[in-house]
């Protein structure tokens, strides 16, 4: 009983960190169209700025602050400075062809991965640090019996769920939340309305940043700082998205979650070792059984 | 438009450059010392992957981050024959080139009904995973530790006709004939109906689909053929000393398919250059760098930093690769 206890809280703190690199992963993919391998080198990134800066004497909250920030301005440069005039380039004899326009920008974001950590190994050295987080990571106690969670797994709920009200806010009650999601259903009546497609695309891009750069605040302190400790991250993160439906951000978060649950009872009842083959199965099984996800809608293919 | 030569006239072509390339790549390692004769032996291992990623993502327009999972599935299918069952080495390797096509049969079965970002996600955790597959199920594949395996020594015969050989100069001598029949195939393949088939589906695939062809079976086709050639790859890539995880790592993949981009994905000529350069590279910055007192940890990445900035100039500027850029100029030459 104990140890379901256990891996039911885990998995939903771990869930809750996926839920967030998986939105991130969907909010690009429905906005340009392309699915952002560097995404999480970029919360690695921004994650030893807060490390840097919490070494240097700063508080913990102001480093968090700036690492959010300094995530969206990744990403919306990644889209300014990169996906933007590669996607646009439509003369190219390249680009022409059908597959190389999805296969092109996927490339681009592995070479971003690429320079990305090779800069913080070359910046920070590239040793393993430790990350610190704002609660103590100790089994909450009531009474002298030890819960199955953590105060810092309550932290890691709290927030991802505060963060996941305010994204469900944006979309369904702001206009600017409503442009995106016009944009990404359909690019060109949107623009034909006189909204500027572009820049909510890159807003998509800074938005998505933001989300990654706090999973990989939220991950660290457990797992450690490197320039490699983020990218099983993004794996899981992918597999996620795929199986809620890379087009919903609602599934997004519902695959985040269920993967942080296979995860962690695989963790539990099975053995460390199996979970990337668990991961690999489940991907593979959802795909074959419901390719457009969840609740994805089924892609339809013009000629 | 392009020119539809007989077949004939290209396998005489074909034959002629890889005899070409073989004896190039001979005469190359008589001037280099034992350590740049081990690395051309990388280099001619390696050149089987990338050439599976020209078929793969410049012939036919899929793209896989998991190549080098399939070099581990081609790497230990062969160890584990030799070391398990006895079977010879080269019989090993022509094993293994069947093992991971059937292999690639069940990925591209599944692989056919995703494009694009799907497939790309789906063979990273493929890379990921595989290699973890070993570790799971410790006692057959030895784990982390890996299974040890070799060339062995020249045969009697090789060393009468040329006297004693090194162990590095022997290694290139077994993978070098593969290289130079898998450079032959792939030459022969790209100017064939079947390769034409290819490039009419990654083209357009309604427009390929209302000629005639059949796409889901062109697109497994390709997965087995490029699983087929990383495979052995794999297999050779092993032979080297060691069949492990951590010989297969998720960089592997990833540095096949850069040197694939930075070369030109559609050209065969330009995957050479890739590989040439992705293996050199490294050691030419070292040799720079060596002159100059830069702290150890910027030396460690700064390979890794100047591929990665090299992979996205090509991207952004050039991404038809140095094959492209050349072809560019001698186009505006002839104009």
């Amino acid at each position: 009983m104990n140890s379901f206890l256990t891996a039911l809280f885990s998995g939903t703190a771990q869930g809750a960190i996926y839920a967030l690199v998986s939105l991130g992963l969907v909010l690009v993919w429905r906005g340009a169209g392309i699915v952002n391998f560097a995404q999480m080198g970029q919360a690695m990134f921004t994650t030893y700025i807060a490390s840097q800066l919490i070494q240097h004497n700063y508080s913990y909250w102001s480093a968090f602050v700036i690492a959010l920030v300094s995530g969206a301005v990744l990403g919306a440069l990644v889209d300014l400075g990169l996906m933007r005039p590669l996607t646009s380039r439509k003369n190219s004899q390249l680009l022409n062809s059908q597959s190389m326009r999805t296969t092109i920008p996927v490339i681009a974001s592995l070479g971003i991965l690429g320079v990305l950590k090779a800069l913080a190994g070359i910046l920070w050295a590239g040793e393993e640090r430790g990350f610190p987080s704002p609660v103590a990571p100790n089994a909450i106690k009531i009474g002298s019996t030890n819960l199955a969670i953590t105060g810092f797994d309550l932290f890691v709920i709290g927030v991802v769920f505060l963060t996941l009200v305010l994204t469900t806010i944006f979309f369904t009650k702001t206009g600017m939340g409503l442009a995106m999601r016009a944009s990404a259903l359909n690019p060109e009546v949107t623009r034909l309305s006189g909204i500027k497609v572009g820049s909510v695309r890159t807003l998509g891009w800074a938005i998505s940043g933001t989300a990654s750069s706090l999973a990989g605040l939220l991950v660290t302190p457990r797992t450690n700082l490197s320039p490699n400790t983020l990218d099983l991250l993004l794996i899981i993160g992918f597999t996620a998205a795929v199986v809620g439906g890379l087009s919903s951000l609602a599934g997004s978060v519902l695959g985040g979650f269920i993967l942080g649950y296979v995860i962690s009872f695989v963790n539990v009842y099975s053995a460390p070792e199996n979970v990337f083959i668990a991961i690999l199965a489940f991907l593979l099984l959802a795909l074959f059984i419901r390719p457009q996800g969840i609740l994805g809608s089924k892609e339809v293919r013009n000629v | 438009m392009s020119k539809v030569k007989t077949h004939k006239i290209i396998g005489l072509r074909s034959t002629l450059l890889a005899i070409v390339f073989f004896i190039f790549i001979i005469l190359l390692s008589n001037q280099f010392d034992a350590y740049n004769q081990s690395q051309l032996t990388n280099i001619a291992t390696l050149l089987i992957a990338v050439f599976s990623i020209t078929l793969l993502t410049g012939a036919s327009g899929q793209i896989s981050l998991g190549q080098g999972a399939i070099m581990a599935v081609g790497g230990y299918s062969s160890a584990l024959l030799v070391t398990r069952l006895g079977f010879s080495m080269w019989i090993s390797f022509i094993l293994a080139i069947f093992i991971s096509a059937l292999f690639g049969l069940f990925l591209g079965l599944a692989a056919a009904r995703l494009s694009g970002p799907y497939l790309a996600g789906t063979t990273l955790v493929m890379a990921l995973a595989i290699p973890s597959i070993a570790v799971r199920f410790e006692g057959f594949f030895s784990g982390d530790v890996g299974l040890s395996v070799d060339y062995g020594n020249p045969p009697d015969w090789l060393t009468n006709l040329l006297g004693e050989i090194s162990i590095e100069v022997w290694s290139l001598y077994v993978v070098l004939p593969f290289t130079a029949i898998a450079l032959f195939a792939v030459l022969n393949l790209s100017n064939t109906r079947t390769g034409r088939t290819w490039r009419a589906v990654r083209d357009n695939e309604v427009a390929a689909a209302l000629a005639g062809i059949n796409i889901g079976r062109t697109k497994v086709i390709v997965f087995v053929c490029a699983s087929g050639l990383a495979g052995l790859a794999g297999a050779l890539y092993g032979f080297r000393g060691l069949v492990a995880p951590s010989v297969y790592p998720t960089d592997l993949s990833l540095t096949l398919l850069t040197a694939a981009v930075i070369g030109g994905l559609r050209s065969i000529g330009g995957a050479i250059f890739g590989t040439f350069a992705i293996v050199f590279l490294p050691d030419l910055i070292e040799k720079i760098t060596k002159n100059f007192a830069i702290p150890e940890n910027i030396g460690t990445y700064l390979p890794a930093l100047t591929i990665g900035l090299l992979l996205l100039i090509t991207v952004i500027l050039n991404p038809r690769g140095a094959a492209g850029a050349l072809e560019h100029l001698r186009h505006r030459k002839r104009h």
